[in-house]
């Protein structure tokens, strides 16, 4: 019959699913179902406007006359709308007084509006062949927006193909220096290609931008005390991914040891990340996964870590980033740690987890 | 069974009935003075009969009188049959005989002095349709359904929705609810499920089963959670679907009522590309 498909009897996928099952059910208790379902059904994208595109504004407009916000510029205007969680429109006073960093005006991410469902065609290229915007897990921009990026930063994204956070980064025009870094060959020449689509020439040929494929692990003794911002995006159990795509999962037999073994190696990327930070600089890690043990536990691993080697390392609030965004993003409550973005169905992106550490010697 | 056949003996009165109110409703003016003055013999108000008799007019209704005595032979009162002849005025354009077989025909499929009334007045359409495509239905539950006789009975009774559905949608639903929910006949029938459409169904059991409250049971009818009653999420207000069972908003649910209909017309081209490839 109709129903009968060939599936393999343990997809990955279902794999993947009772593990989530076991583990967020606990750890996010009667949030699951909703995180769940949305987990399960397509995501909303962003798409991140190419200001090195001449036709960024005749983009930005097309899009808005679609019914898009930039969701990062608009947020100053948007305190009578409807916050998705309840809980962010109390807001605490006593983090207010702390001075907030400014957003770069220069990023805009377009996403449709709450319970939307709309998609985004195809990039089209410029008459100089530059693409117009990038589609991307809108709540991916946050963990750049977290690095509070100035002018004339020294940046190293460490974990950065296929490059959406790279190309994020880029837009804010700040950054004097760029090693943006993936151990992996191939998906490094993958960045390549994102980099030379979305960027002139001019500004690939000049020596601002490096790229590297060496293991992160190793590139905090390189690059020791040398970067103003550190990006530490990681390789995760990609939740959203395993959930939903049998091919390439983290949750396949085979890889049990690797997947296994991330925590480890988060620990180890976020460690390098903050060898690489010079006295004062700014680490931000980032998954795309749900689980406690590879976002928090990793952030309160490496400060111990740290200390242990006589660095000392301070979580920074990202308070304000939430209150900023939370009409468009649902925000997990209160982490012992950094900020998690959970999907929810009428703004299906994330997860996104994210923590902001400072070096402070 | 007797109450059939007596009814059989008042048709031939309904016969002439109709043939005197039909030869004097040709004079213009008098003619609608009669019909109304028959309306009311027939105790029908003096509202009721101006309301008939205007929709009889706008709908040019020829057989009236044999109608309406085929319904207040039926038992129904002149409330409600003004009732089903504007809920559906397609009633007008038929004849007293057709009603008359339509009605013998559904009491053939088992529907009970009470039971047949109450489908009527609540879903006339009932009415409009062709015997044979009230029995197409029947023959699709019970053969490709596997729908018992009394099951037929209990579906039409609950749900002549069912008697406007395509069939190959009709087919799907059942299909959808026994392989892919793993719900038996007799479940079905006591959550009213056919009156449900397909794609209602669906939302419905794809958005508990994705928040993780509904599984396929196993060959051997096993799950690993306990799923909620079929009647429990199938025949209650969404309100009550919602705050009771999926224990989700209103604003979830729409949105993904939205997107489950999205990927189902894009699997539904999906495999018709495949087919033509
Ligand atoms: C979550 S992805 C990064 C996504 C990217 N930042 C973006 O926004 O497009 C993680 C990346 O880490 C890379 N990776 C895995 N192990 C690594 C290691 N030891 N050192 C550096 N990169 C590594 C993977 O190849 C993968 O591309």
């Amino acid at each position: 019959s109709k129903w009968a498909q060939t599936r393999p009897k343990f997809p990955s996928t279902t794999i993947a699913l009772q593990n989530f099952d076991a583990t967020y059910s606990i750890q996010l208790g009667n949030l699951w179902p909703s995180v769940r379902v949305a987990m399960l059904s397509e995501q909303k994208y962003g798409a991140l406007i190419n200001n090195f595109s001449s036709t960024a504004s005749v983009i930005t407009s097309e899009l808005q006359a679609e019914g898009c916000i930039d969701f990062i510029g608009s947020h100053q205007h948007s305190k009578d709308s409807m916050p998705l969680h309840k809980d962010s429109a109390e807001v605490d006073v006593s983090k207010l007084a702390t001075q907030e960093p400014t957003i770069s005006p220069d990023i805009k991410c377009l996403v449709f509006p709450q319970g939307d469902i709309s998609r985004f065609k195809p990039s089209r290229q410029d008459s100089s062949g530059l693409l117009g915007y990038y589609l991307l897990d809108a709540a991916s921009v946050l963990p750049v927006l977290a690095l509070d990026l100035q002018l004339g930063h020294a940046v190293l994204d460490l974990c950065a193909a296929p490059g959406g956070k790279t190309l994020a980064l880029l837009q804010t025009h700040t950054v004097s220096f760029l090693l943006a870094n993936d151990s992996s060959g191939s998906r490094t020449a993958r960045l390549c290609k994102t980099l030379q689509s979305y960027m002139p020439r001019e500004n690939l040929e000049e020596n601002k931008i490096q790229i590297s494929s060496f293991d992160g692990c190793k590139l905090g003794q390189i690059e020791e005390k040398r970067f103003d911002r550190v990006l530490v995006d990681v390789p995760c159990t990609t939740d959203r991914h395993s959930v939903m795509v049998e091919d390439n999962n983290m949750f396949n037999r085979s890889r049990t040891k690797e997947r296994q073994r991330l925590p480890l190696l988060q620990i180890q990327l976020l460690m390098a990340g903050i060898h690489a930070a010079r006295p004062g600089g700014d680490i931000v890690y980032s998954t795309c996964s749900l689980s406690q043990l590879q976002n928090e536990c990793v952030v309160q691993q490496a400060i111990c870590q740290a200390q242990e080697m006589g660095i000392s390392v301070q979580v920074q609030d990202l308070g304000w980033l939430t209150r900023c965004f939370s009409n468009t993003f649902y925000f997990a409550p209160q982490l012992s740690v950094g900020e998690l973005v959970l999907p929810h169905l009428c703004a299906n992106f994330g997860p996104i987890y994210m923590c902001k550490l400072r070096r402070s010697n | 069974m007797d109450a059939s056949r007596g009814h059989m003996s008042f048709c031939s009165t309904r016969q002439d009935h109709h043939q005197s109110s039909h030869t004097s409703q040709v004079p213009e003016r008098p003619g609608a003075q009669l019909n109304i003055r028959s309306l009311l013999e027939m105790g029908f108000s003096e509202t009721q009969a101006d309301e008939m008799h205007e929709g009889a007019l706008k709908s040019r209704g020829k057989h009236i009188p044999s109608i309406l005595t085929v319904l207040l032979l039926l038992g129904l009162n002149p409330a409600s049959i003004l009732k089903i002849m504007q809920k559906c005025p397609e009633m007008y354009s038929l004849k007293g005989a057709e009603i008359q077989q339509r009605i013998d025909n559904l009491r053939k499929l088992g529907l009970v002095e009470g039971s047949l009334q109450r489908v009527i007045s609540h879903y006339p359409k009932v009415m409009v349709l062709p015997i044979k495509r009230v029995n197409m239905v029947s023959r699709l539950l019970k053969e490709k359904c596997h729908v018992t006789v009394q099951q037929v009975t209990d579906i039409l009774r609950d749900s002549p929705e069912v008697l406007e559905e395509d069939l190959a949608r009709l087919e799907y639903k059942f299909q959808y609810a026994y392989f892919r929910m793993g719900v038996r006949q007799a479940e079905m029938v006591k959550a009213k499920m056919f009156r449900l459409t397909l794609s209602m169904l669906r939302c419905r059991h794809c958005f508990l089963e994705r928040r993780g409250l509904y599984q396929t049971p196993d060959k051997k009818g096993q799950t690993l959670i306990l799923n909620p009653l079929l009647k429990d999420f199938i025949c209650v207000s969404e309100e009550t679907y919602l705050t009771q069972v999926a224990m989700a908003t209103a604003e979830e649910f729409h949105v993904f009522c939205k997107l489950i209909e999205r990927e189902q017309e894009e699997e539904f081209s999906n495999e018709e590309q495949e087919l033509d490839d």
